[in-house]
């Protein structure tokens, strides 16, 4: 091989190459095992540059221990308040160490440690470090984070945070899903970078929430600030307290920020816009339904499956919806066997963190015969919190996303509109 | 190299980044868990993990609405059959690999950080350390092939 063909074939792993050098490059590769093993050295070192990066950035700072020796008393006075400085200096300079403690959880989740170990099952206390992966995997699931630094976090929903280290600092990559942060202000501690298919968002002492898609992340902030990165393009916003944006993977996109509009008290899903459905499938269109959304499964364990649809308000464009305590949930569908099927909703403050999650179980009976349609319109005061903790109502929270779930591969579930209504008037 | 380098290894040859091979490698082993059916030897487990693991680079980049620019199936499938023949030198290659790096001078070292774990392009790269594009793929060109050199060498070294 000679230094001319591997740098070809480096060319090619930038991307640099036109049509004419990828074919002859394509021809190296069928002809020349030494070039392949050449290209397969280089995929084998970049994958464990990588990890010794990761591993290096995250070895514990260690302190030298000094070891006192017998002198006369004014020496021994001298090297204790050295000793003293010294581990002054070396406390005010290390950096804390970037990992995060799980400190509530509630329904399925997953711990995927850095080295492909995977756990089902995760519990209060556990530690998550850099290369670390925590998913909740239901959408009545949530984990709360706790940064070691008076930062917290949650994730909900069908989300999935890992452990980063961006350049030493503190990094969180939000492979999709739902995350509200709070970051606390730290003198000269360098912002958290929390990274979406689509966008890096950084912050150091702030609030504020992110929706991430394949195509689109939402990033809202509520106080403070955070400077967002649209990744097509490498614009950045700050984006103020009271303020959102929406950044997509298309440049012909806005990239702007917008004021948080005023909340509403009611909210129709428009599934016929699409956007706002944020899981399931589309069916083709039928004589009755013009839109339908088949439920997708979802692994939430060993064995376990369910059928849900789920739908954001943010997605579907809405201003923030505010839940009322005589607000109602009004859904239509079909289930093609009977059994019962369950909604649900997860709720945030109003410019806040994350609350809780609330379900209400629909009986069969309540569904009518199987294979027909049906509309359910299901009172918040029949929502039952997820956790003790939680108030008996979420009524003055936030309607974050309304999901719908059956146990049933058979029932077939599929929704054909979404309603979040406000109370009824004289009520 | 381990299995887990070499799946890695193959997920960052259709997606070209380390950190997206890494999660990648752990959707293959979470897959892995979850399946239903069972192996019958470590080497339909590797051809399998090392199939779905192109096939998740390829829905990556699709996701990313980039057009995979990935080599074609055939050499692909030609490299992890490669792959899977050298299983037999175990993880000892990793480590031997993991050795040389450590020796490796600071500036080598901050040249691979930067192409594959900062993820940057060459072009950035070479803007960023004040040389020429061609310079860079020369210095990448040599610092590859010194450790693959480097790693035969400690291989080849009895066992302490």
């Amino acid at each position: 091989m000679s230094e001319e063909q591997n740098e070809l074939l480096l060319r090619h792993l930038n991307g640099q190459l036109g049509p004419n050098e990828e074919a002859k490059v394509a021809d190296l590769l069928r002809g020349n095992a030494e070039a392949r093993t050449f290209l397969r050295a280089v995929a084998e070192q970049a994958v464990v540059v990588a990890d010794v990066e990761r591993l290096d950035q995250h070895k514990p700072q260690t302190a030298k221990v000094v070891t006192p020796i017998f002198r006369p008393l004014k020496w021994a006075v001298a090297a204790a308040a050295a000793f003293v400085l010294l581990s002054a200096f070396v406390i005010a300079t290390t950096p804390p160490r970037h990992t995060a403690k799980v400190i509530a959880v509630l329904g399925p989740c997953q711990y995927i440690a850095a080295d492909g170990k995977v756990r089902d099952e995760v519990k209060v206390g556990t530690l998550l470090r850099v290369g670390d992966t925590i998913r909740s995997r239901s959408s009545s699931a949530w984990v709360k984070l706790d940064l070691n630094n008076g930062s917290l976090m949650t994730i909900a929903g069908r989300s999935r945070l890992r452990l980063l280290n961006v350049d030493g600092r503190r990094g969180f990559q939000l492979a999709n899903g739902n995350l509200w942060a709070t970051v606390a202000q730290s003198a000269g501690a360098k912002p958290v970078s929390i990274q979406t298919p689509t966008a890096k968002v950084e912050a150091n002492g702030a609030q504020f929430d992110v929706e991430a898609h394949s195509m689109s992340s939402i990033v809202r902030v509520n106080s403070g600030a955070a400077n967002v990165m649209r990744l097509a393009d490498g614009q950045s916003l700050d984006v103020v307290a009271d303020h959102q944006v929406v950044v997509s993977p298309r440049r012909s996109r806005p990239f702007a920020l917008t004021r948080q509009p005023a909340p509403v008290n009611e909210w129709d899903c428009h599934l016929i816009a699409g956007s706002g459905a944020v899981f399931g499938k589309w069916l083709q269109p039928d004589e009755k339904n013009s839109v339908r959304l088949g439920a997708s499964p979802l692994l939430i364990g060993k064995k376990t499956t369910v059928f849900m649809a789920s739908f954001s308000v943010q997605c579907s464009s809405s201003p923030p919806v505010l839940i009322e305590s005589g607000s109602r949930v009004r859904i239509r569908g079909t289930t093609r066997a009977e059994g019962p099927i369950y909604f649900g909703i997860t709720t945030q403050r109003i410019k806040g963190v994350f609350f809780g999650k609330y379900t209400a179980k629909i009986e069969p009976e309540a569904l009518g015969q199987a294979g027909e349609p049906w509309q359910i319109e299901v009172p918040l005061s029949q929502f039952k919190p997820k956790t003790k903790h939680l108030p008996g109502s979420p009524a003055g929270m936030e309607l974050t996303d309304i999901w719908v779930v059956s146990r049933e591969e058979n029932a077939e579930l599929e929704i054909h509109s979404v309603k979040f209504l406000p109370r009824e008037v004289g009520q | 190299m381990s299995q887990r380098d070499r799946v890695s290894a193959a997920a960052w040859l259709v997606v070209r980044n380390a950190h997206t091979a890494e999660d990648i490698f752990q959707n293959v082993a979470l897959k892995a868990m979850t399946k239903e059916v069972q192996f019958e030897s470590v080497g339909a487990l590797m051809s399998w993990a090392f199939i779905t693991a192109r096939r998740e680079g390829i829905d990556w980049l699709r996701r990313q609405k980039n057009e995979p620019i990935c080599l074609d199936n055939t050499i692909l499938e030609l490299m992890e059959q490669e792959w899977a023949d050298e299983a037999a030198a175990g993880d000892i290659r990793g480590q031997a690999l993991r050795d040389c790096l450590e020796d490796l001078p600071t500036k080598s070292r901050d040249l691979l950080k930067q192409r594959y774990f900062d993820g940057h392009a060459c072009e950035a790269v070479a803007e960023h350390l004040g040389v020429r594009l061609d310079a860079i793929y020369k210095r990448l060109s040599r610092l590859h092939q010194a450790l693959k050199k480097c790693i035969e060498t400690k291989l080849e070294q009895p066992a302490s």
